[in-house]
């Protein structure tokens, strides 16, 4: 599985909501990506699941509150390398 | 774990027919806001769908293309000793609807008609009943038809659902044919999702609901997307494997039309070669369970050279999931035609036209 600094991994989840890759920080709440809609949510399941082969439950994926608790999921699975 | 391989049956024709009357996805008199459209139409790649006129039904479109087939086959009616009719858009809870489409189509009293509820993954598991019925159940010809109209159980105002489903019917012919090759099986279901895609008011857990949204299907998009990822790969190589067959000895995998953002997605993770997935989604939508013989009509040529291996996969609904893989022998008959309540029904017609 690739290992991504946070660099990466912010300009990686910027690129599944379509924004600007300086826009997202660890930060930024879900509230705050306007890509981050039903649909936001449907690119960010196949994204986990293409690049990292993660998959989540669907609490987990409704439970996620912004840009930490996504770098947090990354982490945990090991697809980021630094705290 | 559910793996069947059956032998002994043959498809001699498959017939589809839509309604005529198309809706444009990007057309101004549908009340969505025009950039959310886009972007809806953009991901789930439907352009247009097929919408039946009021008061034409699921069994209207499959009867055409019922009777369609058997004229073409030159089927006796009274060979054809069963009649499934797989749909969760059933003309009545009572009787089968099935019930009905005998007496139309005039097949004999020595027949077994009857439906099955099932949608998206329908078509997979209507042949294998069809199969069964065939091997063990002492049938020579059997008529699997599966229909749906979710254009009428989606709420108009409900952008997700409207913009994405459309309507069909399909009639197929199976015959009892003890040389035709085996056919493969991979019938699966979940039921802790049945929640996922429920229309929770009408029948009789609530038959008259307090909430009139009650009456139209609600979809968890995120949860329906989550399983689709989760349990169609590991279906399509299950399927592989009973089938005894690598990826590339299927000439063609026929896909459950869902969302074609998630189909792209799902030929990525199994390997498979866009050349071997056709695509009706654009002009079809996603028409439930029969999307997979619609796409099987539309995209197989009429004239074929010989016989041609197809993985037919339904997703979705129940949760129900599930695969088959069949030899399409070049004498079958496919045919496809738009709804034009062209054939008398026999007996007295209660619906149609």
């Amino acid at each position: 599985m690739p290992n991504m600094t946070l660099q990466e991994a912010l300009t990686w989840i910027a690129e599944v909501f379509e924004e600007p890759a300086g826009r997202i920080v660890r930060d930024t709440k879900r509230s705050e990506i306007p890509g981050w809609d039903s649909l936001g949510t449907l690119s960010l399941i196949a994204a986990l699941d293409e690049r990292f082969d993660i998959q989540l439950a669907e609490d987990a994926i409704e439970g996620l509150r912004g840009v930490a608790d996504l770098l947090d999921v990354l982490r945990e699975r090991g697809a980021l390398a630094e705290a | 774990m559910s793996r069947h391989s059956i032998e002994g049956l043959r498809i001699a024709g498959v017939s589809t027919c839509v309604p005529a009357r198309i809706e444009n996805n990007l057309a101004d008199d549908l009340g969505f806001d025009p950039d959310e459209v886009r972007k809806v139409v953009q991901m789930a790649g439907v352009r247009e769908r097929r919408v039946v006129e009021p008061g034409t039904t699921a069994a209207d479109l499959c009867f055409e293309a019922a009777e369609a087939l058997l004229r073409e086959l030159g089927w006796e009616r009274d060979s054809v000793t069963g009649l499934v009719f797989v749909t969760q858009s059933p003309d009545y809870f009572l009787p089968s609807t099935a019930c009905m489409l005998h007496q139309w189509l005039g097949l004999s009293d020595d027949c077994a008609a009857f439906d099955m509820g099932l949608g998206c993954s329908g078509y997979p598991y209507g042949l294998y009943l069809a199969a069964t019925m065939l091997k063990a159940g002492g049938h020579r010809r059997v008529l699997m038809l599966h229909g749906e109209t979710p254009s009428r159980f989606v709420a108009p105002d409900d952008q997700a659902t409207r913009l994405l489903f459309s309507d069909a019917g399909s009639a197929t012919a199976l015959e009892l044919a003890p040389d035709a090759p085996a056919a493969h099986f991979c019938l699966h279901t979940d039921g802790s999702g049945h929640a996922g895609l429920i229309i929770r008011g009408g029948a009789f857990r609530d038959r008259t609901p307090a909430d009139p949204r009650d009456l139209w299907l609600r979809m968890d998009g995120a949860g329906v997307f989550n399983f689709t990822i989760k349990r169609v790969p590991p279906l399509i190589r299950d399927a592989l494997e009973q089938a005894g067959c690598g990826v590339d000895d299927v000439d063609a995998y026929l896909f459950h039309q869902s969302n074609r953002f998630i189909m792209k997605h799902l030929m990525k993770k199994a390997g498979l070669s866009e050349a071997k997935v056709p695509m009706t989604i654009e002009d079809h939508g996603n028409c439930g369970g029969p999307s997979v013989v619609v796409t099987l009509t539309r995209c197989l040529g009429a004239e074929r050279g010989a016989a041609q291996r197809l993985m037919m996969l339904g997703y979705g609904v129940g949760l129900s999931w599930g695969a088959a893989v069949v030899e399409l022998p070049p004498s079958a008959r496919l045919l496809h035609r738009d709804y034009s309540a062209a054939f008398p029904r026999q007996g007295a017609p209660e619906a149609g036209a």
